[in-house]
């Protein structure tokens, strides 16, 4: 099988975050890591090159520092990385990273993409979703488990409350990975510096701008949450006073 | 003295890779030592066509997940050895601001006095104020563009000897449970068998205390002596302090029976580095050097400096000021020590950044040599101590040899040495003054006022209003340290006997005083004699190595946990 996993570079979780000048994104000076789900996207398909074979590739779009996930990545075991240069990925909205990521593979064929389930920074959950959409394959998302069979793969998607879907699907596919369907491994020494000699493409925007658009999304400002305190005492008989309480839970605090 | 680690687990098949150099610890003094050392290969490299010398096998392991994550100081930047290691390195360096106006103050509880003129060591004039994060992560990018390789998540965990000879580095096992147990996920540390093994590991260096145990290096040298600094990193309305404004401080809130003082640089950005370094040979064993830098930030100088400002970094870190006597022997057969695993800080000008970086230099220069002869024996690899007597590195720290001995006996006593050591070129009443280590100095509970005397004030844990001051666990969580939970405590108690029936009677568990992480808890347990029993919690540890310092029975080693874990100090 010869399976793609898209990554991103995300700030670290407890980064202390700042917001840039114009306030529609962050400063960059905070350290960055691997997107938690991509990580687990990319140990899935290490398990599955193990298990039937073929080819893992690694990409991701971003700037120069973005290169650092291709080579963690490599350095676990994936066999070729495809970076999309640029500082002005950062900006783009996911139709049209997944348009880039669209353009840059044309002439691969792969038998499955995986991405994680979501970023840890937009948290938009829709590039890979909308990846397959411009490919015209199917898709499936929140996957925990993949079992190759005779006419495709049959995956485990997680659905709320404790309940799980089993879904038999066609290749090629796109699969959205949760966080948790297996357990990472670490990179080993002799992995790391193998991943030095490993072959990485990277594609300009210009290759791949023809492909593009207008963002469809924008981010037009962010707040900080401005951390608020109240405190309010309801009196009265016990009765009243819940009755008083579930109704300010619903219609005021509104988590009923 | 026995010393325990971490029992290696039984019957594991350890891969095994040869290296040329192993530089452990990532800091100023390895990628120092790395960088230049690329510079002699590529300069051999170009003169000598028929004989090459390849960098292939030449690495730097780093605990932290990322280079510089693991670096705090506060940080001033005398530039000399970088002028000489990468000249112009001012145009690409990650410097935030030109020391332009600098001040020391002695400070009572409410008032201060101004020095009328600077000490001539706290001059600074034509140093930098950086983030020694950003500016390591800046030399980390250097180092691998010349094509060494540096493994970052990794800890040296053990030295590979053979005879008196060092033979590699043994890696951490990763994916071991708290139990010492396999998880599925194991991996296996690397003996990485190296001719020449470097150990820039920083203060307290956990390598550098088990190589100066087994040859018994200690010998005929004066105890390391060291101080534990605590740093938060606070920005501040515009207009409280210039970019390059440094000040120190002496005095308040310690008095003059603990040795210390602080710092406060102002950065760019509205951004303020301040801390508090106090000297880990105090007497009082209640005394919480995250609390005395509570303290001195409610002196209404510091308030007013830091009012409606916030605080957006935590971070603490031993350091070493024992100072030229207290340095070990520097290289022997296979194996050169640099940096602050050395003690090459100068404690009068409370700085050492310089001094790794240059000698992290002359070990590569050392090294290089050895590459050149193929013989890293001590006979090559002994050039290193000539090296740096004969460097600059001597000259400077000899002025000041006998700086904190002179303090052993108090701030008065301190003042007077040092001022007769200013003029008699660092000799005082003698050519060496004898130390004692830190922990010495702590003076059972019996023996202090049940009240806390004189220092009632710097006793116990700080409370914090949230917003100037903070308690042990809020200025924690802005330390970002971050471990796997599920591995074998990283603080090894030799015997957890002597916590729970002596020490918790004799100086009522002082670990919990002085760890600037809350590693250290005595809980209650009706089991035990006096109804305290000792508790770990190893995810919230800094790394400073406190603990390993200034343990008054020396019971506990700090040791690696697994690489990648530990603080993150961006922008520190």
């Amino acid at each position: 099988m010869k399976i793609l996993v898209c990554m991103k570079q995300v700030p670290q979780k407890d980064a202390p975050l700042k917001l840039n000048e114009t306030g529609t994104w962050i400063r960059e000076d905070v350290s960055y890591e691997v997107n938690e789900p991509d990580a687990y996207a990319l140990e899935e398909a290490l398990r599955q090159k193990e298990k039937h074979g073929g080819e893992v590739v690694v990409i991701t779009s971003g700037p120069a520092r973005a290169q650092q996930v291709l080579r963690e990545a490599l350095a676990k075991g994936a066999d070729r990385a495809i970076h999309l240069e640029d500082n002005a990925f950062v900006g783009l909205d996911a139709f049209n990273t997944a348009r880039a990521f669209a353009a840059a593979i044309k002439d691969d064929q792969f038998d499955l993409i995986f991405t994680g389930l979501q970023s840890d920074d937009y948290g938009y959950a829709q590039t890979g979703v909308v990846l397959a959409e411009l490919l015209g394959w199917p898709h499936a998302t929140i996957i925990m488990q993949i079992e190759k069979n005779e006419s495709g793969i049959r995956v485990k998607r997680e659905l709320e409350a404790g309940y799980f879907q089993f879904v038999d699907m066609p290749l090629p596919a796109v699969l959205t990975i949760q966080s948790g369907i297996n357990k990472l491994r670490y990179a080993t020494l002799i992995g790391i510096k193998q991943a030095k000699n490993k072959p990485l493409r990277k594609v300009s925007l210009a290759e791949v701008q023809s492909a593009l658009g207008a963002n469809l999304q924008k981010i037009e400002r962010l707040y900080v949450p401005q951390k608020t305190k109240n405190t309010e005492f309801l009196e009265g008989p016990a009765g009243e006073v819940a009755k008083k309480l579930a109704e300010k839970l619903r219609n005021e605090v509104r988590v009923l | 003295m026995t010393l325990i680690f971490r029992k290696p687990l039984p019957d594991v098949e350890r891969p095994e890779m040869p290296a040329d150099v192993v530089i452990v610890g990532g800091g100023p003094a390895g990628m120092a030592c790395a960088l230049r050392l690329s510079q002699l290969i590529d300069e051999h490299n170009a003169k000598n066509p028929e004989s090459q010398l390849s960098k292939e096998n030449i690495y730097v392991l780093e605990k932290a997940r990322e280079v510089g994550q693991h670096c705090l100081s506060g940080a001033l930047l005398d530039p000399r050895s970088m002028r000489e290691l990468l000249p112009g390195f001012e145009k690409e360096a990650p410097l935030d601001a030109t020391v332009s106006k600098e001040a020391v103050y002695f400070l009572t509880e409410k008032g201060k006095l101004k020095f009328p003129i600077t000490p001539p060591p706290l001059r600074d004039h034509g140093n930098y104020v950086i983030s020694i994060n950003r500016f390591v992560k800046w030399l980390g990018s250097k180092v691998e563009e010349t094509g060494i390789t540096v493994f970052t998540g990794f800890a040296g965990s053990e030295l590979l000897y053979d005879g008196d000879r060092i033979t590699g580095v043994r890696t951490d096992d990763k994916g071991v449970d708290k139990e010492n147990q396999q998880k599925s996920n194991f991996e296996p540390g690397y003996d990485l068998k190296a001719k020449v093994v470097i150990l820039a590991e920083g203060t307290r260096g956990s390598l550098t205390k088990q190589l100066i145990a087994k040859f018994d290096l200690a010998k005929d040298r004066n105890p390391q002596t060291y101080g534990q600094g605590v740093k938060e990193l606070w920005e501040v309305p515009a207009g409280r302090i210039a970019p390059g404004e440094v000040i120190y401080t002496m005095g308040w809130p310690l008095t003059t029976r603990e040795y210390g003082g602080a710092w406060i640089y102002g950065g760019k950005d509205n951004v303020v580095s301040l801390g508090f370094v106090t000297g880990l040979d105090y007497p009082d064993p209640r005394l919480d050097p995250q609390r005395v830098l509570q303290d001195f930030k409610q002196h209404p100088f510091v308030t007013k400096l830091l009012e409606g400002g916030k605080m957006i970094r935590y971070g603490a870190k031993s350091l070493p000021y024992g100072g030229w006597w207290a340095i070990p022997p520097l290289a022997g057969n296979g194996w050169m020590i640099v940096g602050d695993s050395a003690g090459f800080l100068n404690s009068a000008r409370l700085k050492g950044i310089h001094l790794a970086i240059k000698s992290g230099m002359l070990a590569a220069e050392t090294a290089f040599e050895a590459l050149k002869k193929d013989d890293s024996s001590a006979a090559t690899l002994g050039a290193f101590q000539s090296k740096v007597e004969s460097s600059w590195i001597k000259q400077e720290l000899w002025k000041v040899r006998n700086m904190h001995q002179g303090f052993e006996h108090g701030f008065y006593a301190g003042m007077f040495h040092t001022g007769l050591q200013m003029f008699t070129g660092g000799r005082g009443l003698r050519n060496r003054y004898p130390g004692t280590p830190g922990y010495q100095h702590m003076k059972k509970l019996a023996e202090l006022p049940a009240n806390g005397g004189a220092e009632a004030h710097l006793l116990g844990p700080a409370k914090g209003d949230g917003k100037l001051t903070f308690d042990k666990l809020t200025d924690l969580y802005h330390s970002g340290t971050k471990h796997e939970e599920d591995q074998p405590a990283h603080l090894v108690i030799q015997d957890t006997n002597i916590c729970n029936t002596r020490c918790v009677k004799e100086y009522g568990g002082p670990c919990q005083n002085f760890c600037p992480a809350n590693v250290y808890e005595m809980v209650d347990d009706v089991e035990q004699p006096n109804g305290k029993r000792i508790s770990l919690n190893p995810s919230n540890c800094v790394h400073c190595k406190t603990c390993d310092i200034m343990d008054p029975y020396q019971i506990i080693t700090w040791v690696p946990p697994e690489g990648g874990g530990g603080p993150n100090y961006d922008g520190m």
